[in-house]
């Protein structure tokens, strides 16, 4: 973990409300698929806060970008942020997305990934996406947006390059299948299973996306027996575990008490889906 | 991060007979339990820090959405989620040892009797400095009422925490009442070592469209910079009071903020919410203030304590 100022390559518009921020570090940031760095405009008065934002490409060991959505005033003074300018930094942070999976059969073949990305979510899973390809695992892409112009937004463009089998969905049908990505994970899960020599238990769910998104693709998991990692979020005031504000409730045997919540910066942010108590928001959506 | 550090001596203070390196202090709330800053600063450089509030038992806290972020602050609703007293004398005291800086237990409870009861196990803690009481928690036993709001009920906790414990008593004063300093009187009257101030201030935020508040818990502590004026005001007033030694609180997130608060009449100051979007800010505020004392020519951050100048009408 390292705390610096970083200085702005660039700070290019995808699409409107969609940017990527390019820093670079006078120190070298070992930042894994899945982390986050907490960032802020250098010397902006408000918001005071720093916001966290996944890492979402490593060029070098000098270089991170960052995928994101202008939502409120944070983001959107990160947009004002020009080349040469300078953004506080603490990174990397949380843990990151497990690739290897030695429990599972040691043959090639019956290692499956499925990578589930929702909006901006997307931002977390690139680097998982390539981290997957270069293990030689199987895998499929699920990538859901509201509309044609959002997936654009939130990398589609990216995850295409990757070579992977992409199937697209958005809300308002203006590209790939109308709906939400679910519909097209829940049948390629049917159909897996159907095949009789695959079981639900030999893929490795994926997911970041809004929390509804997560909460069933947790359910259709479940339904299938197939292991399931999310990434989750949550309003933070530091990142790094101090202010506890950031927690999620987690599965314990009895009802909401000590060990109940958990660290989304620190615990996590990727948890084990089944041990999410989903009824229970992190955040107001 | 460990090693020795030169400290600059015009910066020592003393607090209830305890020696501080510099008057800078991590705030209880903001600094977890030390140890989460060791890798990003050097926790020998600055004057202590307060851990997070500490109960008898281990508190799980409230339901999320606990923080929710306001113009120059923040709320939070953590519901004081802690390890409990025993872990972090068992677990964290151990891991502090290494570290040259005032360690000070912040303690509260539910009730007097879990007070006594949080101070009990911690007297047996090697390595604590001083305790801080928070006492901006509601009393259960008398149906809610927040004991830092009423100063009987302030005084008696402080007496029988007085008596309790085998450590200098700084108390934290909540700054939702009338008047502030009537307040300071009764709780340095009942035996307390020193005052901090001041703790967050209740407050509240509404989202439009669910229109429902943004925190589970409905209100919620308000810290930042967004409070520190009224916290430098009541500092002011405190110090006038009462001649106990202060630490001031609230908002500081410069060597300016910090000094504000020494000239109001602080020996120390805390700082909190900075520490969440700077989290080197403590240690720059101690270089600061060396860089201050060579500038003003001032023999040392003492004879800056209290030394507002009073000829305004």
């Amino acid at each position: 973990m390292i705390e610096t100022v970083a200085t702005v390559e660039s700070n290019l518009e995808i699409t409107p409300g969609y940017r990527l921020l390019t820093l670079n570090f006078d120190e070298e940031v070992e930042a894994r698929a899945g982390q986050f760095a907490m960032l802020r405009a250098r010397a902006s008065f408000e918001p005071l806060l720093r916001r966290a934002l996944a890492v979402y490409r490593v060029a070098g060991k000098r270089q991170l970008s960052f995928l994101y959505q202008i939502l409120g005033r944070g983001t959107e003074q990160l947009s004002f942020v020009e080349r040469g300018g300078e953004v506080e930094a603490l990174v990397p942070l949380g843990n990151s997305w497990p690739v290897e999976m030695p429990e599972r059969s040691s043959v090639e073949a019956s290692r499956r990934a499925i990578v589930v990305a929702g909006g901006i979510g997307s931002a977390s899973v690139l680097m998982l996406c390539e981290e997957l390809a270069r293990a030689r695992i199987d895998t499929q892409i699920f990538f859901g947006a509201a509309s044609g112009r959002v997936a654009s937004g939130c990398g589609l463009e990216d995850f295409r390059a990757l070579g992977l089998p992409l199937t697209i969905t958005t809300d308002d049908g203006s590209l790939g299948e109308r709906g939400f990505v679910t519909a097209p994970l829940e049948r390629h899960l049917r159909d897996e299973v159907s095949k009789k020599s695959l079981r639900g238990a030999d893929s490795t769910i994926y997911a970041c996306g809004p929390w509804p998104m997560m909460a069933r693709v947790n359910e259709i998991a479940a339904r299938f027996d197939a292991r399931c990692l999310v990434s989750l979020e949550a309003p933070m005031g530091c990142g790094f575990g101090v202010c506890v504000g950031c927690v999620v409730a987690v599965k314990t045997d009895g009802p909401l008490g000590y060990a109940s919540y958990r660290r989304v910066c620190t615990d996590g942010t990727i948890f084990s889906a089944d041990t999410i108590r989903w009824e229970v928001n992190a955040m107001s959506h | 991060m460990t090693g020795t550090v030169n400290h600059d001596p015009r910066l020592a203070v003393e607090i209830a007979g305890i020696h501080f390196n510099n008057p800078v202090i991590g705030a209880s709330g903001t600094f977890g339990y030390g140890l989460e800053f060791a890798e990003l600063i050097d926790l020998n450089r600055i004057g202590g820090f307060s851990t997070k509030g500490l109960s008898s038992r281990p508190l799980a806290g409230t339901p999320p959405p606990r923080i929710v972020e306001t113009h120059g602050g923040m709320l939070n609703a953590i519901g004081l989620q802690n390890i409990g007293a025993r872990a972090f004398v068992e677990e964290k005291l151990p891991l502090l040892e290494r570290y040259d800086t005032r360690i000070i237990a912040n303690v509260f409870g539910y009730s007097d009797e879990d007070y006594i009861e949080a101070i009990t196990i911690l007297n047996d803690g090697a390595g604590i400095d001083a305790y801080e009481l928070n006492i901006s928690c509601p009393n259960v036993k008398e149906g809610g009422i927040v004991i830092g709001n009423s100063p009987a009920a302030a005084a008696r906790l402080t007496e029988r925490a007085r008596r309790a414990s085998t450590r200098p008593l700084i108390v934290k004063l909540s700054p939702n009442v009338t008047d502030i300093a009537q307040l300071a009187r009764a709780i340095v009257g009942a035996g307390a070592d020193s005052l901090s101030l001041i703790n967050t201030l209740v407050g509240m935020s509404i989202d439009i469209y669910t229109r429902r508040s943004r925190l589970n818990y409905g209100t919620g502590g308000l810290s930042g910079p967004a409070i520190r004026p009224i916290a430098v005001r009541m500092v002011h007033e405190v110090a006038c009071a009462v001649d106990v030694p202060l630490i001031g609180i609230g908002g500081i997130a410069s060597v300016m903020d910090a000094l504000e608060f020494i000239i109001a009449g602080a020996t120390a100051i805390q700082i909190g919410t900075a520490n969440y979007y700077d989290p080197r800010v403590t240690v720059k505020v101690v270089d600061g203030l060396s860089e201050y004392l060579d500038r003003t020519d001032s023999p040392n951050i003492g004879s800056l304590t209290g030394s507002i100048i009073k000829d305004q009408p």
